[in-house]
């Protein structure tokens, strides 16, 4: 059986009850009830309901006045006296309601399923059923946020990564189980050593795989190795929800998430963290980064631009050199004049041009306009 | 098993046909190396961008070792490279970092192409190379659906190779008439 409580303090007292309370909104408590605990919700002052659904128990708990028992069978009679403005606000189906004369419960109750349905749809069906107070849904209790974190405070500070590791990889299985038991999976690690130095990694995807995850925590120092002998070890996994993946017959084959993630990993071992990754263009104009307008010839970049002596007729650069055969240009652009012009984002004001050297290559150069100083930015290929 | 067949016939060998990637007008072989060469504007890059559009496009995942940094996504998607299909290296110009790199994602499989670009990469760093490497990737690569692709200045995998692409120099064609040229095409 439900009760449901309504009123001020429902939350409280529904608690009395269960610790399996769903709160409908914040005067509004619904739980699961014994038979012994009937008898003490008759006691209570404020409006109370028991029935054999939780719905039934909601409107008659918000719409009558004290205690409310509903024998099961018994719900369409006892709610059929409501209003029909009890039933959760719906204007486009309460406005036909309206038209049709239909003013309590008892009376949409009294219609027939198959011509409502087929006039009003799943809507108007769900309606009926609350209605006669037959609807039957689970219970959605709140439930405490649950943090998945381990920690430990050690004698004897740990120097070496395999004993490290090794506790790391207990803590791992503690809490991927504790993730499995609620369905959920790891969506990010955050890693703290002797409460200062703090490692997030966020995870491609979310999994539960002891494996990857010690694996990913152990390229990660290996990467980085910590500063200091470690003493104290916080490990938390961010909980999300679980990867669902439907597998096809038919679709091209793609390196396994765990396994590209490793191998990635390793790489960034060897390149650098910024070096790895997908390329990605912008909504900008700046050269390099802006998404193609048509077709462009394919260019390869000289990173960082190889500086050059440029005169009207030869071209000099520490890579090469040779004589300009024939010359497009120039093509000004600018832009991001707000910005400084050091870094990443600087700003860029220069003059380009396309030309043909005796090399039979063929460059895109500039002259950048404010130090006034030629650069050979790449080769079309 | 001879004489199973009646007097006459022979047995004959199923042909099998390799299965391949189709990009300008080539046949890629999957499982195999193969080597796009050439000089600077020779149309290197273009048969490269082709051939990750191509492997993109079917929805596969791509892979490029960028030993130079020299890749231009701007032109690669305008060839259409499915960026979001491509793992993109970048290995700051360590030809040595390069090879480890596409060693790790051809172990790691499931990729369409990987593609290694050697060109412009130092010829020291390029002839400390061990012919082994290649003899490693080849062996790797078999009974896989990857193709390995290698672009450079001058054939480098040699016998390991299935097979080369020699990209001849080409022209740079403008249109217009001084001083106002316009860049057309490279070849």
């Amino acid at each position: 059986m439900f009760a449901c409580i309504h009123g001020p303090d429902a939350n409280r007292l529904a608690d009395s009850f269960s610790p399996f309370v769903e709160m409908v909104d914040e005067k509004t408590a619904v739980f699961t009830v014994t038979q012994r605990q009937i008898r003490q919700a008759e006691s209570l002052s404020y409006p109370v309901a028991v029935a054999a659904t939780a719905e039934a128990a909601i409107l008659a708990a918000r719409n009558l006045p004290g205690y409310t028992f509903i024998p099961p069978g018994q719900e369409a009679r006892v709610l059929g006296a409501l209003s029909i403005d009890a039933l959760p606000p719906d204007p486009e189906l309460f406005e036909t309601f309206h038209l049709w004369g239909i003013r309590s419960l008892d009376d949409l109750s009294r219609l027939p399923d198959d011509a409502l349905a087929s006039r009003l749809g799943a809507r108007g069906l769900w309606l009926q059923r609350l209605a006669r107070g037959v609807f039957e849904r689970p219970l959605h209790p709140r439930l405490p946020a649950a943090v998945y974190e381990e920690s430990a405070d050690l004698e004897h500070p740990i120097k070496l990564r395999e004993p490290l590791l090794f506790l790391i990889a207990r803590f791992l299985h503690d809490l991927t189980a504790r993730l499995k038991s609620q369905s959920l999976a790891a969506g990010a690690i955050h890693l703290t050593f002797n409460g200062k130095e703090k490692r997030r990694s966020l995870l491609p995807f979310p999994t539960r795989d002891v494996k990857l995850l010690l694996k990913l925590v152990e390229h990660s120092l290996e990467r980085q190795p910590p500063g200091e002998p470690i003493s104290k070890v916080h490990l938390e996994l961010v909980p999300t929800e679980p990867r669902r993946v439907q597998h096809g017959l038919f679709t091209p084959a793609a390196p396994e998430p765990e396994k590209l993630e490793l191998t990635l990993g390793k790489i960034r071992g060897l390149v650098g963290e910024k070096n790895v990754g997908y390329p990605e263009l912008f909504d900008t104009y700046r050269p390099g980064l802006a998404r193609p307008t048509g077709v462009l010839l394919p260019f390869r970049y000289f990173r960082p631009p190889l500086e050059a002596r440029v005169t009207s007729e030869r071209l000099w650069t520490r890579m090469f050199q040779g004589k300009i055969l024939q010359i497009a240009g120039p093509w000004r652009s600018s832009g991001d004049w707000w910005r400084c012009s050091d870094g990443e984002n600087a700003n860029w004001n220069r003059d380009e041009y396309d030309l043909a050297l005796s090399d039979g290559a063929l460059y895109r150069i500039y002259l950048d306009r404010v130090p006034k100083k030629w650069f050979v930015e790449g080769v079309y290929d | 098993m001879a004489a199973a067949f009646p007097l006459g016939w022979r047995h004959v060998e199923p042909h099998q046909e390799r299965d391949t990637l189709s990009a300008t007008g080539r046949d890629f072989p999957r499982g195999r190396i193969s080597e796009i060469t050439g000089t600077r504007s020779s149309g290197r890059t273009s048969v490269l961008h082709a051939l990750l559009a191509a492997s993109t496009g079917q929805g596969e995942y791509a892979a490029l070792v960028d030993t130079q940094d020299a890749f231009d996504a701007c032109s690669a998607a305008s060839a259409g490279v499915e960026l979001s299909k491509l793992v993109w290296v970048r290995c700051g110009g360590n030809a040595e970092n390069a090879l480890r790199a596409t060693d790790l994602l051809i172990q790691a499989g499931g990729f369409g192409v990987v593609a290694l670009d050697l060109a412009e990469a130092a010829p020291a760093a390029l002839n400390r190379i061990p012919p082994t490497a290649w003899f490693r990737f080849r062996r790797a690569l078999e009974s896989t659906p990857t193709i390995l692709a290698v672009l450079a200045d001058h054939p480098l995998a040699k016998s390991c190779s299935f097979m080369t692409i020699k990209m001849p120099p080409r022209r740079a064609v403008f249109t217009g008439s001084a001083p106002f040229l316009l860049l057309r095409d490279a070849g």
